[in-house]
């Protein structure tokens, strides 16, 4: 199909490839058709991270299935734990405790606020910033400690929130260790918040997507709210304890690349405030329900399907699972927010901008080839 | 008057940098943290559940050398660390505790026969 699109001999078109062995790209190809320094069209060409997890997933029980929905995307992996234990308990029926459910939301919020600050180091990078790229960097593994000592790993947790709860409790100087850390992210975002002309210049106005656009070609989180649509799973359809929470949803009207980095800088604050409410509210108690404390081969899930969505850092995440009774899903059918990001909203963006916009406008979107292809 | 980078600057001049030297120094690891594994043959009632649960199937059962049968005479986990991705679920699911995650991290090997960890050492044989 990617043939079909290139130039004929006689045009004054040339294809150019960004990725899919690109530094700034990831695991992604997008085949450029290019005339002089003007982008005529883009096809986008996926499938080089692609490792199967809704058909493995099906050969696993749902401990199993934990520790592999970490990998759905390397860079949030809490969050798409997050994601797999709400649908295995929603199946199952567990009433998992009030304690486990606010660690769930710190170390989601933890993760998102990582994921954003990764976020801010390739854009930086993509607009020629090295220097905010390896801050970025640097500051994220305060995170990364922190992952250390609560779950065991820096980047995969490993299944850290599981059907139940989550497998382990907090350390016990983990609340102050948290604190700390986000002492640090203040810092962060305010160095984040240090702009020059140079990143005006390459992002103001740049790769500005409508909102009725953005609503057409299906985008969701960051990416909408830069379009000026308020929307956000924790506010509209409140999962975890995000209800008891105060937090804005950061909106603007712009729709350009500038303002999708704005947007990330604010949500940056806004995940802050909910780890610091929650740690303030942290109930005592178990870490996870008593049916599933010590792991069980034998556990069958119960009969019947359910869709979960979930707002990860770079959008709106869903699993739905089936379940026909027995110890594995019958099927499970992972959304990963990047696919709509990363086909059709990048394909419509990159039509007719110069070849120097392209990575600015493709990292302001805050993609991750990983849960694209999954 | 904006000052731009100028006090960033300034104060980067008089900090600590962000890394270590490893390998003078290391980063402390963590009492959590899951490491190669450690296995004590002698409290292992060769259940098999870390076969079991094992989502990589990285853990196989196997038998003892023949010179050590009649003190082992069961099967005993046999790990594959190449498939391991250090989970931490064989640990959680050891009714005896034989099996754990220790903190030892360096785990890169030019010798590939050392990957696999066999639960009697050629040096007990």
């Amino acid at each position: 199909m990617i043939d079909q699109l290139s130039p004929s001999p006689d045009s004054k078109e040339y294809n150019f490839y960004f990725g899919p062995a690109h530094a700034g790209s990831g695991n992604f190809g997008v085949k450029l058709i290019i005339e002089g320094e003007k982008v005529v069209r883009a096809r986008s060409d996926p499938g080089y991270l692609h490792r199967g997890f809704e058909k493995l997933m099906e050969y696993r029980m749902p401990l199993q299935n934990a520790v592999l929905s970490d990998r759905i995307c390397i860079l949030e992996s809490l969050n798409w734990n997050l994601i797999h234990a709400e649908a295995v308990d929603e199946l199952m029926n567990i009433e998992v405790p009030e304690r486990a459910r606010y660690i769930r939301v710190i170390m989601a919020e933890l993760s998102r606020i990582q994921s954003h600050i990764i976020w801010f180091g390739v854009f930086s990078k993509a607009t020629g910033f090295d220097t905010g790229f390896k801050v970025a960097f640097g500051y994220r593994d305060y995170i990364l400690d922190l992952f250390e000592m609560i779950t065991g790993g820096r980047v995969y947790p490993a299944g850290y929130i599981c059907p139940g709860g989550v497998r382990r409790d907090l350390p016990e100087n983990a609340p102050d260790r948290i604190r700390k850390v986000l002492n640090k992210m203040d810092e962060m975002i305010d160095l984040e918040q240090l702009e020059n002309s140079t990143l005006h210049s390459r992002t103001k106005g740049i790769g500005v997507l409508k909102l009725e656009d953005a609503i057409r070609l299906g985008a969701t989180g960051p990416v909408i709210r830069g379009s000026g649509m308020r929307t956000d799973v924790r506010k509209d359809d409140p999962y975890e304890v995000y209800d008891r929470f105060d937090f804005d949803v950061p909106v603007r009207k712009e729709g350009d690349a500038y303002a999708r980095y704005q947007i990330g800088i604010e949500e940056l604050r806004e995940s802050v405030k909910i780890i610091k409410q929650a740690l303030k509210d942290l109930p005592d108690g178990d870490a996870i329900a008593p049916e599933f404390k010590k792991p069980r081969l034998n556990a069958k899930i119960p009969e019947g399907e359910v869709y979960i969505r979930n707002e990860i850092s770079r959008g709106e995440a869903g699993m739905y699972m089936v379940s026909d009774g027995g110890t594995n899903p019958y099927r499970v059918k992972i959304r990963g927010p990047s696919f709509l990001h990363m086909i059709p909203v990048l394909e419509y963006l990159f039509k007719g901008v110069q070849i120097a916009d392209v990575p600015a406008i493709y990292w302001s979107l805050n993609i991750c080839p990983a849960d694209l292809d999954r | 008057m904006d000052m731009g980078l100028i006090p960033t600057l300034f104060k980067n001049f008089f900090s600590k940098p962000m890394t270590v030297s490893f390998p003078d120094e290391s980063i402390p690891i963590p009492n959590e943290y899951r490491g190669e594994h450690q296995y004590d043959i002698d409290k292992c009632i060769s259940c098999g559940l870390c076969s079991k649960i094992c989502p990589n199937r990285a853990i196989e059962m196997v038998e003892a050398p023949e010179a050590l049968k009649d003190d082992y005479p069961k099967r005993y986990p046999k790990i594959d660390i190449g498939k391991c991705c250090f989970c931490g679920l064989c640990q959680d699911i050891c009714p005896t505790n034989a099996l754990t995650l220790g903190k030892n991290v360096f785990l890169s090997t030019f010798d590939s026969s050392t990957v696999i960890k066999y639960p009697i050492t050629k040096k007990e044989e």
